[in-house]
């Protein structure tokens, strides 16, 4: 059973994003194929170099690195939602691919759980 | 008239009571799978949905108690009610072992609901038929 987790919302404004990241972590240690898709301003949280002890919350860079460490297979960006917040690959935490089309990605996975 | 094809349903709740109507609409919706012959494999307490079983909600005597709701109706179809332990102890809601471990001066969880790790929604989604979200939205 594999499972698309889609993460929607930027990271820092509430908590959901963080849950839905512990949700693929949860599945990965299950041994669950798992992925993760950023798409709208959630893909703000792909940005390198993320700078958050003004709003004294840890960055979710280092969450996001662990994720190929856990066992999570992808990490995709809608590259529309990218071009959207001027996000290019290079500015981006490594090992993220581009999702051309978000629907044909929907479609590979029997399960999809999105971020409250 | 073509069979109905039965179900077997994990519900995930992310949205609290009185902020959202994530639990009302869950509700109505497991109330109608239950009526029509579906089974419900566990309802799983995610995010702000913990409050959902909080033994200290308190509302108005003229308005629903969800969590009461909630409770009684978990109890009359035997299904099991889980709230995920990382989102209940960042949100104060903690049964007696947690309230011990942590030194807290009073426990909150509301029976039947019981507090479990991710894993019981990783089973819920392996072993049901279909697992339906119920967010806060906005």
């Amino acid at each position: 059973m594999s499972t698309l987790i889609v993460i929607d919302q930027p990271p820092y404004g509430t908590w959901a994003g963080r849950e839905a990241l512990d949700m693929a972590f949860s599945l990965a240690a299950f041994d669950q194929p798992v992925a993760l898709l950023f798409t709208g301003a959630g893909v703000n949280w792909l940005r390198k170099l993320q700078e958050t002890s003004e709003v004294e919350q840890k960055s979710v860079e280092k969450n996001l690195s662990a994720a190929p460490i856990f066992g999570v297979e992808a990490m995709y960006a809608d590259a529309a939602a990218c071009v959207r917040y001027r996000l290019t690959l290079e500015d981006m935490v490594a090992g993220v691919v581009m999702s051309e089309s978000s629907s044909d990605l929907l479609n590979q996975y029997k399960h999809t759980a999105f971020a409250g | 008239m073509a069979a109905i094809q039965l179900q077997n349903y994990t519900l995930v709740i992310t949205g609290a009571p009185y902020s959202s109507q994530a639990p009302q609409t869950a509700l109505s919706f497991a109330r109608s799978a239950i009526a029509a012959g579906h089974t419900l494999d566990r309802v799983f307490l995610y995010g702000d949905g913990v409050h959902l079983a909080s033994a200290f909600s308190a509302p108005p005597s003229d308005e629903t108690s969800w969590p009461a709701e909630w409770a009684i109706f978990l109890k009359d179809n035997d299904i099991p009610g889980v709230a995920c332990v990382a989102s209940a102890l960042r949100r104060g809601l903690v049964n007696e072992s947690e309230q011990k471990r942590y030194e807290l001066p009073a426990s909150n969880l509301l029976e039947p609901f019981v507090i479990a790790g991710l894993g019981e929604w990783v089973e819920g989604t392996m072993a049901s038929s279909r697992v339906i979200y119920f967010h806060a939205g906005g």
